[in-house]
């Protein structure tokens, strides 16, 4: 083989590789979305051609299922835990990253080793304690619980974006004129914005798919997407074909957030790699 | 416009002392440059007075006004940094305009301020660019022009040519100077660069290990050496310091060569400090002593002859027409003018 040859048989090779994998990562949704538009009868044969039907999709938001309210509990519940996390986040991870602290690493290792505990181990003590204090069941108790679980993160993660933002620019800013306030406000927050913009998703992320927590926790009022799949059981065993649907559901504001922000997600994972 | 004064200054961390103990009196209008190698103290002098690095003890006044408890925002200094400190996220406009907008100056005054101001630096054409399409030397413009674009009391500029091309700062150097004479504005410059040091200031502190080593103007710094730090380190080549002793009255090197050029008081271990302008290169014969070449270096502009003196390495420059070969000999005189005695020990300069 000549060196020209030799180069097109590995390219092809890579593609060949390339598009296996993405194929073994994208037949489960592929099967997913499929079965979502199929009749109940049709979910459990392997056609590929079969009459499309959206009748699942509406199924899902009626009695019993009821899932546009557990949509509405995860939209809700996903959305302050990002609000409520991303500034307070961003002020620790801030302190952290400028300030000399007394006992830094010792309170940053902390914060991280919180997330060593399997969530099993303290979901008893939490259910106690919500109990007693009338939180079980509410959204605002999803919310706590998803603040401890991405709080840690979220702290992690814009710290290492503001690391990145030069000690030089900031000092600037202030011999220029800025109180320290400012400087935040005026420079480190834009610079670092598609950090923030980041961890904001990530954070949302996993809110939204959150469901160890949400299942003991939540009984009635407060169920959220994930749980609610598990309502997709009759006699006759698990309704994929309405199951497949909430599954779209589930992943389709993902997945619009992540076409819209792809940009700056890539920006912003390797801002801080790069650190 | 102000003067500025450091009273005892000293700033420690730890057991680590950065400036020990510093008082200096900068003049207003004038032109001063804190000179030294890595680490000597001159960036931490300058933080201080810029408010972004507290003093351990010592007092920092700034025209009338004491202002060590001062905000950096309230001491009506600009900087400029030695990596710029730009605003990546800013267009060139609002780099320069930032420290208007963020004093609150009105909105009407602020443009023509900012035009006013990169047109100082020939940055008209740029200001809508972010930064980052900027070139090393643009983006130092920007960064002196964020400078003057408001009248403050003080600039301080640390090392602001240092991430610049050699060619390129040769330029900068001496637009740096013409605007500075325009401005009349009191500078503090920081370098490591003796070069700028001489070219720009109106007085040089000569810094090492926290201490100003001496003041004064470039010519006094040059010719006048206090103690051996400041002759060693100042002009390029450095200075020859060849040891030796004086007897009866003539300095006389440890291999044992009298120079009868230098005349002192008897003294059992001196250096003798002479640059090399201050060595005439000759014919064997003909100088004081016959040395021979160690190694010839032609730089276009003057040759410069490494020749062996005894135990010790010495630099003479030659004229720029003159040709020899390694281990020719030569001989060299010594200008009696321009010969510096310093005490081995102290470092200090012997008085004749």
């Amino acid at each position: 083989m000549t060196g020209k040859q030799k180069k097109a048989f590995w390219n092809a090779v890579q593609t060949g590789l390339i598009v296996m994998a993405t194929l073994i990562m994208l037949v489960p949704i592929a099967w997913i979305f499929m079965a979502a538009f199929k009749s109940h009868v049709d979910v459990y044969q392997l056609k590929l051609f079969f009459r499309p039907t959206l009748e699942n999709f509406a199924l899902v938001f009626r009695e019993p299922y009821n899932l546009g309210e557990k949509l509405w509990n995860s939209t809700l519940v996903a959305l302050a835990t990002v609000v409520i996390a991303i500034p307070i986040a961003t002020m620790a991870a801030y302190s952290f990253s400028r300030f000399r602290l007394r006992g830094e690493t010792v309170m940053l290792v902390t914060i991280l080793a919180t997330q060593f505990v399997p969530a099993v181990v303290i979901i008893l003590p939490f259910f106690v304690m919500f109990r007693d204090v009338g939180l079980l069941d509410t959204r605002l108790g999803l919310i706590l619980v998803n603040l401890a679980i991405v709080m840690p993160f979220a702290i992690w993660m814009i710290k290492g974006f503001i690391d990145g933002i030069p000690l030089d620019t900031e000092e600037a800013a202030m011999v220029d004129g800025s109180s320290r306030l400012q400087v935040i406000r005026n420079i480190v927050l834009p610079m670092a914005a598609p950090g923030l913009l980041t961890a904001g998703i990530f954070c949302f992320i996993l809110a939204w798919n959150e469901f160890l927590f949400a299942l003991i926790l939540t009984s009635k009022d407060a169920v959220t997407l994930p749980i609610g799949l598990a309502l997709f059981k009759a006699e006759e065993g698990d309704l994929w074909n309405l199951l497949s649907a909430a599954g779209i559901i589930i992943m389709l504001p993902m997945f619009i957030l992540a076409l819209m922000i792809r940009k700056f997600f890539v920006q912003g994972m390797t801002m801080g790699a790069v650190r | 416009m102000a003067e500025v004064v450091l009273k005892n200054l000293t700033k420690r961390w730890g057991g680590f002392v950065g400036v020990d103990n510093q008082s200096l009196h900068i003049a207003d209008k004038e032109f001063l440059v804190l000179l030294g190698p890595s680490g000597c103290g001159k960036t931490t002098t300058m933080r201080m007075i810029a408010g972004l690095e507290e003093p351990s003890s010592g007092e920092i006044w700034i025209g009338e006004r004491m202002v060590n408890d001062d905000l950096p925002k309230d001491r009506d200094v600009a900087m400029v940094f030695q990596n710029y400190g730009l605003y990546p996220h800013m267009s060139v406009f609002d780099n320069i305009a930032y420290p208007l907008k963020v004093r609150g100056t009105p909105k009407a005054d602020i443009a023509p301020r900012v035009r006013a101001a990169a047109e100082k630096v020939e940055l008209t054409h740029l200001l809508d660019r972010r930064p980052k399409a900027l070139s090393g030397g643009q983006r130092q413009r920007v960064a002196l022009a964020r400078a003057i674009v408001r009248t403050p009391q003080v600039f301080l500029m640390d090392e602001p040519l240092s991430n610049l091309d050699a060619k390129l700062r040769v330029s900068m150097r001496a637009e740096l100077k013409h605007l500075s004479r325009e401005l009349q504005i009191t500078t503090i410059y920081v370098t490591h660069d003796q070069i700028e040091a001489m070219t720009l200031a109106d007085r040089v502190a000569v810094m090492n290990h926290g201490v100003i080593q001496q003041l004064g103007t470039p010519d006094e710094i040059y010719n006048d050496p206090a103690n051996l730090f400041v002759a060693g380190f100042i002009g390029s080549p450095a200075m020859n310091l060849i040891d030796g002793s004086i007897r009866e009255g003539h300095f006389v090197t440890t291999g044992g060569t009298r120079l009868t050029a230098v005349r002192a008081a008897d003294r059992a271990r001196v250096v003798l400090g002479v640059r090399a302008d201050d060595l005439r290169v000759s014919e064997p014969g003909e100088g004081d002593i016959d040395v021979p070449i160690y190694a010839f270096e032609n730089t276009g502009e003057a040759t410069l002859l490494t020749v062996q003196w005894g135990q010790q390495r010495v630099i003479a420059r030659g004229d720029r027409h003159l040709r020899k070969e390694q281990n020719d000999i030569v001989g060299l005189s010594l200008n009696p003018d321009h010969l510096y005695l310093f005490d081995p020990d102290t470092g200090r300069r012997l008085t004749a």
